[in-house]
């Protein structure tokens, strides 16, 4: 096997009803690659939540597109979700990632959640911010492969 | 296999005499949370009537749909009236404790 990262791509319409297609292909790519069911769906709520955040914040009235890249090295897949939003103070989108887990009911907040799904559920994940110019979330999940020939 | 499928969102209302159930079956994401939000609504303000939400069919959830039931958890907190989330799987399971909504759901037999 060669060493070479391969890529696909996919642009879709900044809509909730394409998030769906973007978990599809990641489980397709994903289970390509010989990652287990438990892990295929923690990826799926990582890169869902990266587009949920595009969708929702990135593009006002007008809607635009979100640019979903999957590289994959030999044993390592990296998801990028990126959109060309104008990517406001920030404190909306990349805030805080929060839990409820010191929490009253009383006192919780249901923003931060997604974020913090992301980073509990990858390996390693990015956010990059850059004003004017959208956002883009990159997000790792290393393969485990157990005991395999090579 | 079954993780294949894309399962559209569905949700059925089961009325009994003094509880409702509600089943949950295929994706609750941000697509179709709206939807979701207009079945609770009613249902979620009764306070005469205790209310359980049954994931046994339901496939995956996203933080949008997290924050719906957070909600309706508060709301139904602050009516003093039941609230019980039923029969859900193991993958959900993981993300209500990993979020920390997980110890709201804890069964409450005495909430009543």
């Amino acid at each position: 096997m060669n060493s070479e990262v391969q890529r696909v791509v996919i642009t879709l319409p900044a809509s909730a009803d394409f998030v769906d297609i973007v978990r599809l292909n990641l489980y397709g790519i994903a289970s390509k690659m010989g990652f287990s069911y438990e892990e295929i769906e923690d990826m799926k709520v990582a890169v869902s939540e990266a587009c949920n955040n595009s969708v929702l914040y990135a593009y006002g009235q007008e809607g635009g597109m979100v640019e979903v890249s999957f590289e994959v090295n030999n044993n390592q897949l990296s998801i990028s979700v990126k959109d060309e939003g104008a990517s406001f103070e920030g404190t909306t989108r990349s805030g805080n990632s929060v839990t409820l887990h010191d929490k009253e009911l009383n006192d919780v907040e249901i923003g931060g959640l997604g974020f913090y799904l992301m980073e509990a559920l990858m390996d390693d994940v990015t956010i990059q911010n850059q004003s004017g110019r959208g956002t883009q979330v990159i997000m790792k999940k290393r393969l485990m492969k157990s005991e395999e020939t090579v | 296999m079954n993780t294949n499928k894309n399962e559209k969102f569905n949700a059925t209302t089961e009325s009994g005499e003094n509880k409702t159930t509600v089943f949950l079956s295929g994706e609750l994401d941000l697509s179709v949370a709206p939807d979701f939000r207009l079945v609770m609504e009613p249902l979620v303000g009764n306070s005469d009537l205790d209310l359980f939400i049954n994931l046994k069919d339901l496939k995956y959830i996203d933080s949008t749909g997290i924050g719906i039931l957070l909600s309706i958890l508060k709301a139904r907190h602050g009516m003093n009236a039941r609230f019980v989330v039923d029969e859900v799987p193991p993958q959900i399971q993981k993300l209500f404790d990993m979020t920390g909504i997980a110890k709201f759901f804890a069964p409450s037999e005495n909430s009543q």
